[in-house]
């Protein structure tokens, strides 16, 4: 009989990023606030280290940090590069045109940071209140008591690749808990799972868009920090949503990355393509010249907004950060809105447990706080701004003027949206009959190894490691689908759009197979979210595997 | 029994390495730090002996306070407690630094058996452990494959060349270097983390006039050279050049 060890909280926090440190915080803080016994809070995180797995540009809006610590810079917050610049740039494919008002990507008072630096900081923050926070322990499953959550359990270590177990074997523990903060990120294992079990989503199924960034180092006095670049136009097309970033940091390094819109239609379209073409562009890289790549990482976002945002409480169990959505893509900005979410939820626990009543009803105050609060009055003025964009460039950059003049007035209810992996169309459809080569994306660069790189050579630098001898923690359901429909319909958009190179289509003499090299995997959600035969099932890994961002 | 078993603290092996200014060391801002991977091993037998014949397991470690993460690590692996000989200076210090800081607090505690990694996953010098058993007076053994404890005496297995191996006899206390791979790492649990937090460590001055016995004048990246060499002739006759190019020059068969 195999012993499985189990551990009892008050409040489980599934992911240690700024929305579950933040709810974890506020937990302790109130509990020892309110002094007599203090309530045990537990943070499970699958990275190694506290901060290795977050990815963000990035540029903080310090109001949520205001709320949680407000004596943030006595405590050393690493949050010390205040934008000094700010400008908006559109890009035809050899110039810029500089943006005469920059409206809601506004930066003024904003900081540069390292959100791998500032999640480890908050990590100390929660640790020296007394939360347990366990790194290298993913959460594969939630511990149900009819439909109320009781409960995690983390994922069995030392089982090899088929999916034996080694002589370290160390099954997954339960962790049950009064309340679980469902923090897991975009497009979180559990989440998903969760709002699928008890049916939970929102108005509008959430949109997403994939992040890839790398982080550059330039000579000494070549780089003034603080300075804020956002650019629309090339390397996107009309019909893609998204645009690119510079960052400029202290130490000389420029954090320069591009978002791209997971509701592209061009099947062989390559978003870690379109990124070196973005860094190609002169106005790109006049600044990385004399530089050299140091990091590399890529991340989706979740994008959809207010309509997008599932039903967050349930019996025992809260939604918070990017699980759920809470990001404001009209300003790029998610971090402040994970942690007032994270604030919400960790109240709304806090008061639910000293009432002995966690169910659905009594932890619906969550979605009370969020409504009275800053949440909803940032979100939903630009409820329908990224609906906007799914009509192109122009009639999105039209619409968010409009939303911001009038607070969305015009179109009170919401325009449609649809889900962004139905929006790929099919090789013919797109390309017509005209024979195409599936195997190269549309906008394939040449890489150069100095400015441009191949996915492999980045995901390097990105410092992913996983233990090999472990099953395969990407599960196609149909991988014969892989050779036959998807092929001919999709021509095997996976091969394009993983920015890690883990999908390969290889031929051994029996015709194309799929081929996963699950350990290059940097985590980002992509393949689990725009594959359009949605067969592609993330869980997580052995714990502690994936990428090492610090300092990203 | 007593166990020490000595662990560093490096660079993890799949960080992308860049070297500092000076040319002197790794640039490790923002580096990613874990257990020297041999030393995990070594932890790793001197926790199987302790739960064969009884005993504690003593963590020693020496580093910058940033060491601490690999020696919680250790103890929430099941170590009993840590000996910590803190300063910067060690932190990219030479094997016989390092062995001198650990050795004083080492001595004190009267070790039945000390265990080390093999070498060190970014120095390499397979250094350290022979030279601490020098500095406590112990006899030592390298490459350990296996270990056999009885009364006041250890018998090891050692590695030689060629697939060979060594049975050797000797009094404890004595100093152990393991070779990697001897065992089957465990993972820590939930529960012997947070135990770990309760488990003392013991922070240690390292000794005053402690001083480098070597100094990197350089560290630099391998460089890439190709050398292309075409031989001409009829094919049977640059076969038979190549093959004593293959012979003479690059002498690999």
């Amino acid at each position: 009989m195999m012993h499985r060890e189990v551990l009892e909280v008050d409040v489980l926090v599934v992911g240690a990023g700024p929305a579950g440190l933040s709810a974890a915080i506020r937990v302790a803080e109130s509990s020892r606030r309110a002094g007599g016994e203090p309530l045990a809070v537990a943070v499970i995180e699958k990275s190694r280290q506290s901060g290795s797995h977050i990815l963000s540009g990035a540029v903080l809006d310090i109001s949520g940090l205001d709320e949680l610590l407000p004596d943030w810079k006595a405590r050393g917050a690493p949050v010390d590069t205040l934008v000094s610049s700010d400008k908006i740039y559109y890009l035809t494919s050899r110039s810029k045109l500089r943006f005469p008002f920059n409206g809601p990507l506004n930066n003024h008072g904003n900081y540069v940071i390292s959100l791998s630096r500032f999640v480890r900081w908050l990590t100390g923050q929660a640790e020296a209140e007394g939360v347990d926070v366990f790194t290298g322990f993913g959460g594969s499953e939630i511990l149900y008591d009819g439909e109320r959550v009781v409960g995690v359990r983390t994922g069995d270590r030392g089982v090899d690749k088929q999916g034996v177990e080694k002589s370290n074997f160390e099954p997954g523990v339960d962790i049950r808990a009064a309340v679980t903060i469902f923090a897991d990120g975009v497009r979180g294992n559990l989440t998903k799972t969760l709002v699928k079990d008890l049916v939970l989503e929102g108005p509008q199924p959430q949109t997403y868009a994939l992040g890839i960034k790398e982080l550059w180092e330039l000579p000494p006095g070549k780089v003034i920090p603080g300075h804020v670049i956002h650019t629309l136009g090339y390397p996107l097309r009309n019909e893609e949503f998204g645009g690119g970033f510079v960052y400029t940091l202290p130490e000389g390094r420029i954090s320069v990355g591009l978002v791209v819109g997971l509701d592209y239609r061009d099947p062989r379209f390559d978003p870690h393509m379109a990124f070196q073409r973005f860094k190609q562009h002169p106005a790109i890289a006049s600044l990385l010249a004399g530089g050299r790549m140091l990091r590399y990482g890529a991340k989706a976002l979740p994008e959809g907004g207010w309509y997008a945002l599932p039903r967050c409480h349930v019996a025992g169990g809260l939604i918070v950060g990017d699980a759920a959505g809470f990001l404001n893509s009209m300003r790029l900005k998610g971090i402040h809105l994970a942690m007032k979410s994270g604030i919400c939820a960790g109240d709304t626990a806090v008061e639910a447990i000293r009432s002995s009543d966690v169910s659905a009803s009594k932890l619906a105050a969550f979605q009370k706080r969020i409504i009275a609060g800053s949440v909803r009055r940032e979100l939903y003025p630009v409820r329908n701004v990224h609906q906007a964009f799914g009509r192109g460039l122009l009639a999105g950059l039209a619409f968010s003027a409009w939303s911001m003049v009038t607070g969305g007035w015009c179109f009170k209810r919401m325009l449609p949206n649809e889900v962004g992996h139905a929006r790929m169309a099919s090789i013919s459809r797109y390309y017509g009959t005209e024979p195409q080569d599936i195997r190269v994306s549309s906008n394939a660069v040449t890489v150069d190894r100095t400015l441009t790189f191949d996915k492999l050579t980045n995901v390097h630098y990105s410092g992913t490691r996983h233990d090999e001898d472990q099953p395969v923690h990407l599960l196609v359901k149909d991988t014969d689908l892989c050779r036959s429909r998807c092929r001919e319909l999709y021509g095997n958009p996976c091969i394009h759009f993983c920015p890690a190179h883990v999908y390969e289509m290889v031929d051994d003499g029996h015709g194309p197979r799929l081929q996963i090299n699950a350990s290059n995997c940097v985590h980002c959600k992509t393949c689990d979210i725009v594959d359009p035969f949605q067969v592609i099932d993330w869980v997580p890994p052995e714990g502690g595997g994936g990428p090492e961002y610090e300092g990203m | 029994m007593k166990i020490a078993v000595c662990v560093k603290q490096v660079v993890t092996r799949d960080w992308p390495l860049r070297i500092n200014d000076s040319h002197t060391w790794v640039d490790d801002r923002d580096a990613s730090f874990e257990m020297n991977e041999p030393d995990a091993y070594a932890l790793e037998e001197a926790l199987r002996l302790k739960e064969q014949h009884g005993g504690e397991v003593v963590v020693c470690s020496a580093g910058p306070p940033r060491v601490n993460q690999v020696i919680r690590e250790a103890l929430a692996r099941g170590a009993d407690r840590a000996i910590h000989v803190e300063a910067e200076s060690l932190a990219s210090a030479d094997g016989a630094m390092v062995a001198e800081a650990l050795a004083a607090p080492m001595e004190e505690e009267q070790f039945d058996l000390v265990l080390t990694g093999l070498q060190s996953d970014d120095q390499g010098f397979a250094q350290t452990g022979v030279v601490l058993a020098e500095f406590l007076s112990i006899p030592h053994a390298t490459i350990i494959m296996e270990v056999q404890v009885g009364a006041g005496r250890v018998r090891v297995k050692r590695e030689l060349e060629g697939g060979w191996f060594q049975w050797v006899s000797m009094s404890t206390p004595a100093l152990l270097t393991i070779q990697s791979g001897i065992n089957q790492l465990r993972y820590a649990t939930l529960k012997g983390i947070m135990a770990a937090k309760k488990k003392e460590v013991r922070l240690v001055e390292p000794p005053a006039e402690l001083a480098r016995r070597q100094e990197i004048l350089m560290l630099s990246v391998p460089e890439r050279t190709k050398e292309i060499r075409l031989f001409d002739g009829a094919p049977a006759e640059a076969a038979g050049k190549l093959v004593q190019a293959l012979k003479d020059d690059a002498r690999v068969i």
